[in-house]
């Protein structure tokens, strides 16, 4: 392991391009790449690297980076790019037919508020606004994080079993653009951990199909009950990739869900991203003061695994879930998601919160406040902003 | 002696297009497609579709009328699609072409950025472009390639503006090679193909591809009427080589516009528009006379 | 509720057709439902459409599933699975030709009405004739059977903003469709089953062939047509003679030649003498110039080997006065018929004018003793020297089973130049002397009366027998000679001069010897010939004067009466009068206006075809194809090439002698200018597998079985017609399936 002081998008473009070399004694690596605020440092390092047997392409939209995506991995190549916010809607299309084509493509997003009016900031909505297309969703609370679970998607895309493409997620800016210390794999254990890519269903000169013809109604139920079949062999696949990342890294990556001090919680907070590491913070203060409280971090996404994270809340009575995003006229989209896991248990209060909206900063006193509010309630309502602006 | 498409026996591949497709009878994609197939010879294409009538020829999932391997694309992404299966063939030393095969939707509008940006890196990618005038696929309404003057579904009163000149564009991109197809020019149609095949980079084809549906013109005379669009000046034939040197391979013969024009419905109306289609054809053709006499093509003709 | 399912195809109105039968309930008052079941809406592509009317509103949203009525748009579609589900009272409404009663046994014992929209659609003009566009018809038949009136067809129409000409084809479909019960009990339909297993993108047999078979959307199929070209109908032998060349051009001279002797056995002969009209007619004289068929069919007679004679084979024996060329077509066609054939000739020679009235350097006898040897060796006998006359004309028509009386016009037109004797004589008479007993000439003046070839041969032999001086004198000018061309062309080459626009008056003489005088003439109005009249100039000084020793007269011939009475020639495809006697007929110069051997062959052909039928025999039916449309033919591509025309000697050397003149087209390797020609023939009408009907076919499903025959694989075939279009000899035609 290489220990180094990179910023978010350094250590994800380093992982890319591991994983694409890895990639060299088979058909190679190839995508399309183009530059948004916050991750266009990935892309330029991209094109920047020397693969041994790579072709990275310029295109001129995002749209286009994903059709690259696309035709690259029809070629049997592993294909890889990145993207945010509009950039990642410019290119909702192609991947939704990315995932329908079941091609394992994995693209790093660094999340950030779709506009306009304009933002650059930190918000989960651009991703969660995809997440309804057959897509994996990972999302990532550190760069040491994001460079594992880079490396857990292409092993869990290309297995088999699943076929479908990934999204690993980062903050934008508060893991992006953020220096901070992380191992980052040397190529060889890469190359040990990721196999030579053989997509059995690639475009191939002695086999005529035609991919993403019109498809009736009986096949594309059929096709949509397949996808749904792969997503639930994720979290077996999941595990089985992260066993074997411990066994060639030497370190376990986390998993579907990190639960932390959940044993004995009566308060299980739940986040995503950056937002868990400064819950982290905040949970060991006030158990070191006595409060059963406990969090799990949401990392899995798509598939959603209801049963597994009603499993991680354990017995607690009082769940709060902190949402960095927004779906108007609904509500926090996690918090929605996470409900369905408790609708076994009517004996829970389930509070969401919407905090760091736009960017907005997620420090401690902020999150004080939020289990202060928590904490003096006895009903669930409709999820709260949080610092409240309009009164 | 028999005459007849050659049939594929246990080595060569099955046809590009195979019998039983649902195009309408006297498509002219359909015709491109098996001249295609022919001039291709031995050679096993992948084709990149795009949204277009094109997509909906093989028919539905999971028999295809195409026997060679196609990967069907939304709307505007035909040639970016196919600069990722092109990079990898490359990385891969594997010779088959990657042809994208656009309707004029996908290559005039909505995908005029990704054949943009295609032609400028000059991706290893031949670009063919059946260009039927209209959205064909969705029942006919009006795209930039719409000759001024034509009666479409969102053009009720006639398009008021001019066709788009895509092999202009494609010039400006200075891509290695850029020709106009006529299906009324066979000898001209598949030597350029051929001589498509052979070049590296970027290589963009247009063939005027008539729509019996959506010309509402007789099925038969589809190659009539290419040639009379010929004969007429209306669309011109001719080769442009890095966007700089020009050959005219067919001059137009004083056939009115009118013997073109008077055998489509889609022009019934278009009596306010012809004073301005006349103009235009001849401004158009003086230019194109001007450069290719003053940047004629040094490549032999083949 | 009523619930109405309709079949129909792609682009032909069914949705639209759904659409106004829910207007006309609409209209009414009723809630109303209407709606297209979508696939790959290609053109052509089955499509259903489906139709609920309530009371109340209407909350369905699915496909019927057991209509009340079903309407089929397409004869193409009508199968037992159209009843599926249905009402067993409900209607079954067809857009078919046939009574309802034909489709007893495929819907027995359901009401079905039907009526031939389509025809209706094209009378109106709604459509094309390959894609009428029937649904109004429809409409109107639908309204009938379903109890809605006129009013309300043509309510529905207006709603939907259609006019005339759908209203009239609403109403005669009103009027005219036909309706019945059929006998016997409704067999329930099995429903189609699913398929057993939904594919899967990760099957293995992904991306085989479709099994659509768009054939069943062609309203027509392409088939090879055979039309007649303008060559063979201009020929008046009849020969096949797009047939001849084109054989010749794949080089298969025996086919050629078989060609040929179906309808004439004197190939080597015309292939000198014809005027060749076919050539006149050939397509390509207007794109470059003519084929140059008349050599070719000389080339072939040489070139190709002579198929083994025919034995006679039927009692019956026939008789044929005259060995000219209509006697001995009539006697060689008769012959291969199997008629044992004699044929009586008052000459000693056979051959009539091919021998008596064209020189050898034309005609060299040895072609002619050739062509009459291989009529002879199909049992022909001869008797020579033996006149005919009227009264053993009827001994014959009872010793012979049949006759053909081919004596030609033995009379040759003089007039009157106040001189006679050896000075003045007959073209014809100087030209069969010439052969046996040629006079020397040498010094001699020669004047020639005349314009045709008599004329001309006269002059060109006058000039080879030594005359000093050949003139020909005509009434009218060059154009309206009736001599062929190439043949004034190699007179005036060899020296023979021509004097325009002189008629002959009288030989006058003085001591210096004789002179012809002539008056000068003008042209005036066409007469019936059709060629401009010679109206002759008054007065004195409108005279020509020409000296010469000889007047030859070439004025044409007429007919004799020494076998037939005067004012008796039946016309062609008559019979002589005599019922009880044996069938006689005409044929020749008797008969034919021309004048010409093809002509003459033609006329003994048809002769013989006629005693044949007399007498009971079967003629195969030969319908002649239609002509070739010549704006059809599209050869503008070709590149211009003139005829070749065969090697001339040269004039000096042919003014001494009588060796044939013409040498023919070329076969040396490396100038091959017969081969040449043949292949300049674009074979109108005729199919010559260049595969341009392959080349276009958008589905690729055409094929060349052999050397013709187009071959269309029907299950495919959309009937686009394309082929045919770009056909450009007009060999293909689209026909209704």
């Amino acid at each position: 392991m290489t220990r180094a002081v990179v910023t978010g998008n350094q250590a994800a473009g380093h992982a890319l391009v591991a994983a694409g070399e890895a990639n060299r004694s088979a058909r190679g690596c190839c995508g399309g790449c183009y530059p948004i605020t916050p991750q266009t440092e990935i892309i330029e390092h991209v094109m920047g690297a020397s693969f041994s047997k790579g072709s990275f392409v310029a295109v001129e939209s995002e749209h286009s980076a994903m059709a690259v995506c696309i035709g690259a991995s029809f070629a049997g190549a592993r294909s890889f790019t990145a993207s945010s916010s509009n950039g990642l809607l410019y290119m909702t299309e192609n991947v939704f037919a990315a995932g329908f084509e079941r091609l394992p493509i994995v693209m790093v997003v660094a999340n950030r508020t779709v506009g306009p009016p304009w933002n650059i900031w930190a918000d989960h909505g651009d991703s969660l606004a995809l997440r309804d297309a057959p897509w994996l969703q990972l999302y990532c609370d550190s760069h040491q994080d994001l460079v594992d679970t880079i490396l857990l998607a292409f092993r869990v895309a290309e297995d088999p079993r699943v076929l479908l493409p990934v999204m690993v997620t980062q903050d934008g800016f508060l893991l992006s653009h953020t220096s901070m210390v992380v191992d980052l794999p040397p190529q060889d254990l890469v190359d040990a951990y990721l196999p030579p890519l053989d997509l059995a269903l690639r475009a191939r000169t002695d086999r005529p199909r035609t991919y993403g013809q019109l498809m009736g109604p009986r096949e594309t139920q059929r096709h949509r009950e397949e996808i749904q079949a792969a997503m639930e062999r994720v979290p077996e696949v999941l595990d089985e990739a992260g066993a074997e990342f411990a066994r060639v890294f030497g370190r376990r990556p986390r998993g579907a869900f990190e639960a932390e001090h959940t044993a004995d919680a009566e308060t299980v907070l739940i986040a995503s991203g950056t937002t868990v590491s400064t819950l982290r913070r905040v949970v060991e203060e006030r158990r070191a003061a006595g409060e059963k409280i406990g969090l799990v971090q949401l990392k899995l996404f798509r598939p959603f695994l209801r049963e597994e994270l009603a499993r991680a809340i354990g017995a607690a009575r009082r769940v709060a879930v902190l949402d960095r995003d927004h779906s108007p006229g609904s509500g926090g989209i996690m918090w929605n998601e996470i409900a369905t896991s408790l609708r076994e248990r009517p004996d829970v209060l389930l509070q969401g919160y919407i905090v760091g909206l736009g960017g907005g900063e997620v420090d401690p006193p902020l999150i004080e406040l939020v289990l202060d509010d928590f904490a003096g309630r006895e009903r669930a309502e409709a999820p709260v902003f949080f610092p409240r602006e309009v009164t | 002696m028999t005459t007849s498409l050659p049939e594929p026996d246990a080595e060569s591949r099955p046809r590009l297009l195979r019998p039983d497709s649902t195009n309408c009878p006297g498509c002219g994609m359909s015709l491109g497609l098996q001249w295609l197939d022919e001039a291709l010879g031995a050679a096993t294409p992948t084709l990149v579709v795009p949204a277009c009538c094109a997509a909906v020829t093989p028919g539905a999932f999971p028999a295809s009328a195409f026997g060679v391997p196609t990967v069907e694309t939304t709307f505007a992404s035909s040639a970016a699609v196919a600069t990722g299966i092109a990079r990898v063939r490359t990385l891969n030393e594997e010779a088959d072409p990657t042809i994208c095969w656009a309707g004029d939707g996908g290559t005039y509008d909505i995908g005029l950025a990704t054949l943009s940006a295609a032609a400028e890196r000059n991706e290893d990618v031949l670009y063919i472009c059946y260009d039927n005038e209209i959205y064909g696929n969705t029942g006919g309404q009006r795209s930039g390639a719409t000759q001024r003057g034509a009666k479409t579904t969102t053009t009720p009163r006639g398009k008021a503006e001019t066709k788009k000149d895509i092999m202009a564009i494609m010039a400006a991109h200075r891509v290695p090679y850029a020709a106009t197809l006529s299906l009324a020019h066979r000898e001209d149609f598949l030597r350029k193909m051929r001589l498509a095949f052979g070049m590296p980079g970027f290589r963009f084809l247009l063939m005027l591809s008539p729509c019996p549906a959506g010309w509402k013109s007789e099925p038969a005379e589809s190659v009539e009427l290419v040639r009379l669009a010929v004969a007429c000046g209306l669309f011109p034939v001719y080769e442009v080589f890095d966007g700089e040197r020009y050959r005219v391979n067919a001059r137009p013969d004083g056939t009115p516009l009118d013997d073109y024009l008077g055998r489509q419905g889609r022009f019934r109306a278009v009596a306010p528009a012809l004073d301005d289609l006349r103009a235009q054809v001849e401004r158009d053709w003086a230019r194109l006379d001007g450069l290719a006499r003053a940047f004629p093509a040094t490549e032999p003709a083949g | 509720m009523i619930k109405i399912t309709i079949f129909g195809r792609g682009g032909r109105g069914g949705v639209t057709l759904a659409k106004l039968i829910a207007a006309a309930y609409f209209l009414r008052g009723k809630y109303v439902q209407a709606f297209g079941r979508y696939g790959a809406e290609r053109a052509g592509a089955p499509v259903q459409a489906f139709v609920r009317v309530d009371d109340e509103e209407i909350a369905e949203h699915y496909a019927i599933r057991e209509p009340d009525h079903v309407i089929v748009l397409d004869a193409g579609l009508i199968a037992p699975q159209t009843a599926e589900g249905m009402d067993p009272q409900g209607w079954i409404v067809l857009n078919t030709p046939l009574p309802p009663d034909a489709f007893a046994d495929i819907f027995p014992g359901r009401n079905v009405a039907t009526l031939d929209a389509s025809a209706i659609a094209v009378d109106c003009g709604l459509g094309t004739r390959a894609l009428p566009i029937v649904n109004t018809a429809l409409l109107g038949a639908a309204a009938e059977i379903l109890g809605l009136s006129l009013a309300d067809a043509e309510a529905a129409m207006a709603h939907l903003g259609l006019g005339e000409p759908n209203l009239t084809a609403a109403h005669t479909a009103y009027d005219s469709v036909r309706q019945a019960l059929l006998p016997g009990t409704i067999v329930p339909v099995a429903p189609g089953r699913p398929p057993a297993r939904t594919a899967s993108i990760f099957d293995d047999d992904i991306g085989g062939p479709p099994a659509v078979h768009t054939g069943s959307w062609a309203s027509r199929l392409p088939a090879s047509a055979s039309l007649t070209p303008l060559c063979s109908d201009a020929c008046p032998a009849g020969n096949d003679v797009r047939g001849f060349v084109q054989a010749f051009a794949r080089r298969d001279y025996e086919a050629a030649l078989n060609t040929i002797l179906l309808t004439s056995p004197f190939p080597g002969t015309c292939g000198r003498v014809c005027p060749a009209p076919c050539m006149q007619a050939c397509t390509r004289g207007q794109h470059d110039e003519a084929v140059n068929s008349r050599e070719l069919e000389r080339d072939i007679a040489s070139r190709a080997s002579w198929p083994e004679p025919t034995r006679p084979s039927r009692p019956e024996r026939l008789a044929v006065i005259g060995s000219g060329p209509a006697g001995l077509s009539a006697a060689y066609q008769l012959a291969r018929l199997g008629y044992p054939v004699t044929v009586f000739e008052a000459d000693d020679e056979l051959g009539g004018l091919l021998r008596t009235g064209i020189p050898a350097y034309r005609l060299p006898r040895e072609v002619i003793d050739g062509e009459i040897a291989f009529i002879l060796a199909h049992g022909v006998q001869v008797r020579r020297g033996h006149r005919v006359s009227g009264a053993e004309l009827v001994e014959l028509r009872r010793d012979y089973d049949g006759v053909v009386v081919a004596t030609g016009l033995q009379e040759q037109r003089a007039m009157d130049l106040g001189a006679s004797g050896p000075r003045v004589l007959r073209a014809l008479d100087f030209l069969d002397v010439s052969r046996t007993r040629p006079p020397d000439l040498h010094g001699r003046r020669v004047v020639v009366a005349g314009g045709g070839n008599t004329a001309i041969d006269a002059a060109r032999v006058a000039l080879r027998l030594g005359a000093r001086d050949a003139l020909v004198v005509y009434r009218r000018t060059r154009a309206e000679m009736p001599a062929i061309a190439e043949e004034v062309e190699e007179a005036l080459a060899e020296g023979v001069r021509i004097e325009q626009l002189a008629a002959p008056l009288r030989i006058e003489g003085d001591g210096d010897g004789t002179a012809l005088v002539c008056r000068r003439m003008t042209l005036g109005e066409p007469d019936e010939s059709g060629r401009a009249r010679p109206v002759p100039i008054d007065g004195d000084d409108a005279l020509a004067t020409f000296r010469c020793d000889t007047v030859l007269l070439a004025l044409g011939q007429a007919p004799d009466d020494h076998l037939l009475p005067a004012g008796s020639l039946p016309a062609e495809e008559e019979f002589l009068p005599g019922a009880e006697d044996a069938p006689a007929c005409t044929a020749g110069d008797l008969v034919t206006p021309e004048g010409t051997v093809a002509a003459a062959i033609g006329s003994g052909r048809r002769a013989a075809g006629l005693l044949h039928t007399a007498l009971g025999g079967v003629e195969e039916p030969s319908l002649p194809a239609p002509l070739v449309d010549t704006s059809k033919l599209v050869f503008r591509d070709v590149p211009r090439v003139a005829m070749t025309r065969g090697r001339l000697l040269e004039p000096r050397t042919r003014r001494t002698s009588f060796v044939e003149v013409r040498q023919g087209l070329s076969d040396r390797p490396g100038r091959e200018t017969a081969q040449q020609e043949a292949e300049r023939c674009f074979s109108c009408g005729a199919c010559t597998a260049c595969g341009e009907c392959v080349v276009y076919c958008p589905e690729g499903i055409l094929t060349h079985v052999g050397n013709t025959d187009c071959d269309v694989d029907e299950d495919y075939c959309k009937g686009c017609g394309l082929c045919a279009a770009q056909c450009p000899r007009s060999a293909l035609a689209m026909l209704p399936t």
